[in-house]
């Protein structure tokens, strides 16, 4: 297929947390709003005068520092994001809006205030502490959370504009964004696609990490070369997966897969669209504020929900994935020492593969790229297995 | 009669005596000895292990 | 007569001073471990610890036996079936062993506070295994199933005790938890079989080894739902979810929030109580009788304001009760147990006459030889009981107090059913592992207030090399320790597989910070290094 206009583009923004969007905004008097979880609402951080960053720490190779701190028997990604904020590369950001949503973030997140690493006097830290259930009392609870952690600050520290009308902006705001990326990532669905998974979560990942305002155009220009691109005379995948797991920042970790034959045609996964790129409706009655807390709420795949409703909800949800996209199975993955998807990779196994008769794999990874080569082997192997559940149909 | 019930008691207090210290005994040298973990380690858990060893469990998520 | 008595028995003890372990100790001749047979941690002979306080050992093993007895005589049938049906079970047999290990070296009015405490836990065991083997329907249905309500183990009780008609369970206190204490060998076998099916080896040994109990099927069968929670971390709340999905009731979650010291939060905590009130009416089909709890509310206050009578002894060097005399014993009465067993508060009656005589009559405990105040933080290793009596034993270390032992102690309302809403959201959120494990780094950090306030010159922190929370305040707790310039030490394990990091390897990590950093000698060389690792 022809490349992509914008992705050579898309990558080097990647390749810095502060890159030329985010100082472009900065520079431009915009706050930069640091976050690591889907926890912290994205849309409030789309509020006039601010922009947010969802934090990544990309070509980490040993977090030396932050392992004194926090051991190496610890999430290698948390590990990272705090050597990243100790080594300066985080000093343009005026907060970090955090979540104790695992014990791991959670500490890092305590280091940014009791090391200091982020050099920037406007710079300060909220710890929000996220329900994990979905019922009335959680959603109080979510609600309160987010306004005393998220939009009251926002408005006392950083002067931004919280009423209702400026939330509907931001809905609105985010909707746009949201369409845009959908349409973009509906194009997996096709037999022959368009669009690579690889390409995809370049440009789900930039959307998550640069201004919207000035992305926004650019994503829209790859969605109308999108709509004319023609695809290669026959799909070049062998199989189709859906990728479901913690956070995969890095989009190499999907061209790995795409190279061992299996194509990524759903990113359910920390930081994947799904969910995050669903619109946001306010219901009648609703206020934006609660519409947004509801919509965050009820979309959250995040594995530490511990209702039966959720749980089961969660492996219905991949399903309809497979479905959706097409798959022919599916990929979990897990960030090495993370304690919920290590549990929710057996449980996904054991219902999806046992119950629901979709292929699983599982694998582990860490977040540099030094088990590359083991992976290859396991994904080499799952595709040919794939292959045969195909031929044998 | 009154001395037969005397006696009767005091074979009765004699007897229970008897046996109370008998019991002492045997049970302070069980609790001396360490007897019942000994039994229990060396007889009592290899059996039982073995036993649990070779259960069938319906092991399943 | 007395005083014929006294003089015989300081004759007996004079003559058989030779065989008393600490005098052995004393004079390079032998020590606690010289009666034990090489890894098996069986001991040849009881120690012998002078005439009255044998005899007074004697007298406690005496009543533990009588309480399995009438356990076993309760039910007899079931009780074999239970020891052939679970793996567990079997492992109870260990308990003399394990309660002989926990009071080793124990003289005077800490043996007899120690020996109270723990025959406390023993009867208090007894009974609820005695419940649940009466009414396990996977021996047939039995009257009282239906009245037992299953909830996980970290969730305290007390704000369920208003249910006077129903039976409250802790769900992995048996099969799991207590049963580590006594068998080291038996998580193991649960911990595999989690990771047979793929669970990874890094994650919180406690909860792989729930998860196994889960999946090996070897959960007790009781009760019409179950009550779940969140505390106090992440793996307990994975965990949770395998045994929802596998015991197969309708579940509550009672999701506490996790940075509890935020006052906005406890309001919910107070709705979660309620909700998870009303789903136990509605399961049982019970109304809530708040007579019945503040019957139980008025036993727990009794019982924490002893406690906080007891800390005030802590304080001093003339404490009769320490260690995991008083560990053990905070946890299982304030963590299970929790207001519902009233033996408790009795027991609670007698141990504080015991410790203010002993205050009184200025009486050292441990023969006057502890060189250290400890302070102990983190989770402890289930599997390592015991280590605080070692740690006496060997090097004179005294764990004065341990971070679980700070547990909700906040008074409830007797009498106002709102008010004691808000104090046991407050009482709840401080639970088990949770009060300063979790919540925030200003509870972590809080050890060094403890150890102050308790006079410690010394903080041990258990370092549970899967605990992703304590893993992540490696660092700063040694900044800390270092700019303090308090005696610091971490102490690896790995909280119930004993094959990570065996019980050996704990003590060598003691034994190097003793000897090289401290330069001490060992009270008893015997102590220093031999081999468990067959041991229960």
């Amino acid at each position: 297929m022809r490349d992509l206009k914008h992705l050579i583009y898309f990558e080097n923004l990647l390749q810095e947390a502060n890159n030329t969007l985010v100082q472009q905004a900065v520079a431009d008097g915009k706050l930069a709003l640091g976050y690591t979880c889907y926890y912290i609402p994205e849309v409030l951080l789309k509020l006039e005068g601010c922009f947010p960053v969802l934090l990544r720490a990309p070509r980490s190779s040993s977090p030396d520092i932050a392992t004194y701190y926090m051991t190496n028997r610890n999430c290698p990604y948390t590990r990272c994001i705090l050597e990243r904020a100790l080594e300066g590369g985080y000093n343009f950001l005026s907060a970090l809006f955090g979540s104790e949503t695992c014990a791991a973030m959670e500490r890092a997140q305590e280091h940014f205030f009791l090391l200091n690493p982020v050099k920037n006097d406007k710079f300060f830290v909220t710890i929000l502490d996220g329900p994990i259930k979905d019922d009335k009392t959680s959603l109080d609870f979510y609600e309160d959370q987010v306004r005393l952690k998220v939009l009251e600050p926002l408005r006392d520290r950083c002067g931004i504009d919280t009423s209702e009308e400026a939330l509907h902006r931001a809905i609105e705001k985010h909707n746009a964004l949201c369409r845009v990326i959908t349409e973009i990532g509906n194009f997996r669905k096709a037999e022959n696609p368009v669009i690579t998974g690889y390409e995809f979560h370049v440009i789900q990942l930039v959307s998550e990490v640069c201004p919207q305002e000035l992305i926004l155009p650019l994503l829209e220009e790859t969605l109308e070369e999108l709509r004319t691109r023609e695809p290669d005379p026959k799909p070049w995948y062998r199989a189709r997966v859906v990728l479901c797991g913690s956070e995969v920042d890095d989009p190499e970790f999907t061209k790995l897969i795409e190279q061992c034959g299996a194509m990524v045609v759903a990113d359910r996964y920390c930081y994947g669209s799904f969910p995050g790129r669903e619109e946001i409706e306010i219901r009648p009655g609703e206020t934006a504020f609660r519409a947004i807390c509801r919509a965050y709420l009820e979309t959250n795949q995040c594995p530490r929900f511990m209702s039966t409703s959720k749980v089961n909800a969660r492996h219905r949800y991949v399903k309809k994935l497979v479905d959706d996209f097409h798959a022919d199975g599916v990929i979990y993955e897990n960030m090495k020492f993370c304690e919920f998807w290590s549990y929710e990779k057996v449980l996904g196994f054991q219902v999806l593969s046992r119950e629901m008769g979709v292929p699983v794999c599982t694998v582990e990874k860490d977040y540099t790229n030094g088990s590359f080569g083991q992976l290859r082997t396991r994904f080499q192997a799952f595709v040919e297995s794939l292959e045969i559940k195909k031929l044998s149909k | 009669m009154a001395k037969k019930l005397l006696r009767a008691l005091g074979k009765l207090l004699g007897f229970l005596a008897k046996t109370a210290a008998v019991l002492f005994a045997a049970t302070f040298a069980i609790y001396w000895f360490n007897l019942e973990n000994k039994l229990l380690y060396y007889v009592v858990r290899p059996f039982l292990n073995k036993h649990y060893d070779s259960q069938q469990r319906d092991r399943r998520v | 007569m007395k005083k014929i008595l006294k003089a015989v028995v300081s004759r007996i003890d004079k003559k058989l001073e030779k065989y008393d372990p600490i005098k052995q100790a004393e004079a390079g001749t032998g020590g606690q471990r010289s009666r034990y047979y090489d890894k098996t941690g069986i001991a040849k002979h009881r120690e012998w610890r002078g005439v009255e306080d044998t005899l007074f050992d004697y007298s406690v093993w005496l009543k533990n036996l009588g309480a399995m007895g009438i356990m076993v005589a309760k039910s007899p049938v079931r009780t074999l079936k239970a020891f052939w049906e679970y793996r567990w079970m079997g492992s109870f047999l260990g308990t003399f062993a394990f309660l002989d290990r926990c009071l080793e070296g124990y003289r005077g009015p800490e043996l007899r506070a120690g020996g109270a405490n723990l025959s406390a836990i023993v009867k208090n065991v007894t009974v609820k295994l005695g419940i649940v083997i009466q009414n396990d329907r996977r021996f047939g249905e039995a009257k009282n199933s239906d009245r037992l309500v299953g909830m996980d183990e970290t969730l305290p009780p007390l704000f369920l005790t208003g249910f006077k008609d129903l039976i409250l369970f802790p769900m992995q206190t048996f099969p799991e938890f207590l049963i580590c204490d006594i068998d080291q060998q038996l998580m193991p076998y649960y911990i595999d079989v989690a990771e047979s099916f793929g669970l990874p080896a890094d994650v919180c040994a406690r909860c792989a080894a729930e998860t196994g109990v889960a999946i090996d099927d070897a959960f007790p069968i009781y009760g019409k739902a179950i009550l779940t929670t969140n505390m106090p971390c992440n793996a307990s709340e994975a965990t949770s979810m395998f045994q929802t999905r596998r015991i197969g009731l309708p579940d509550f979650v009672a999701a506490m929030p996790m940075l509890h010291n935020e006052a906005e939060v406890h309001k919910y905590t107070e709705q979660i109580l309620r909700d998870a009130i009303a789903f136990v009416e509605e399961h049982y089909g019970v109304k809530y009788d708040w007579d019945a709890f503040f019957q139980h509310a008025k036993s727990m206050n009794e019982q924490n304001r002893i406690e906080l009578e007891k800390w005030e002894i802590f304080k001093t060097d003339y404490s009769a009760l320490s260690g995991i005399a008083e560990s053990l014993y905070r946890l299982y009465s304030w963590a299970s147990a929790n207001g519902t067993d009233d033996r408790f508060l009795k027991n609670d009656r007698k141990v504080i006459e015991i410790m203010r005589r002993a205050y009184e009559e200025r009486h050292r405990p441990f023969g006057g030889k502890t060189r250290h105040r400890a302070f102990l933080w983190a989770p402890s290793a289930v599997y390592y009981t015991d280590f605080p009596t070692w740690l006496q034993n060997c090097w004179g270390v005294c764990i004065v107090l341990n971070m679980d032992s700070t547990m909700g102690y906040n008074m409830i309302s007797e009498d106002d059913p709102e008010q004691a809403i808000r104090d046991l959201a407050l009482f709840e959120e401080k639970g088990v592992m949770r009060h300063h494990a979790v919540g925030g780094w200003d509870n972590i950090n809080a050890v060094w207030d403890w150890a102050k306030r308790f006079n410690c010159d010394m903080v041990i922190f258990n370092d549970n090399v899967a605990c992703k929370g304590m893993n992540g305040v490696h660092g700063m707790m040694e900044e800390q320790a270092r700019a303090l310039g308090i005696h610091f030490l971490f102490v690896e394990h790995d909280l119930e597989d004993c094959r990570t990091i065996p019980r050996r390897a704990m003590r060598e990590q003691v034994n190097k910070y003793m000897s090289i950093v401290l330069g001490e000698e060992p009270l008893d060389a015997t102590l220093v290094d031999f081999d468990d690792s067959e041991a229960w």
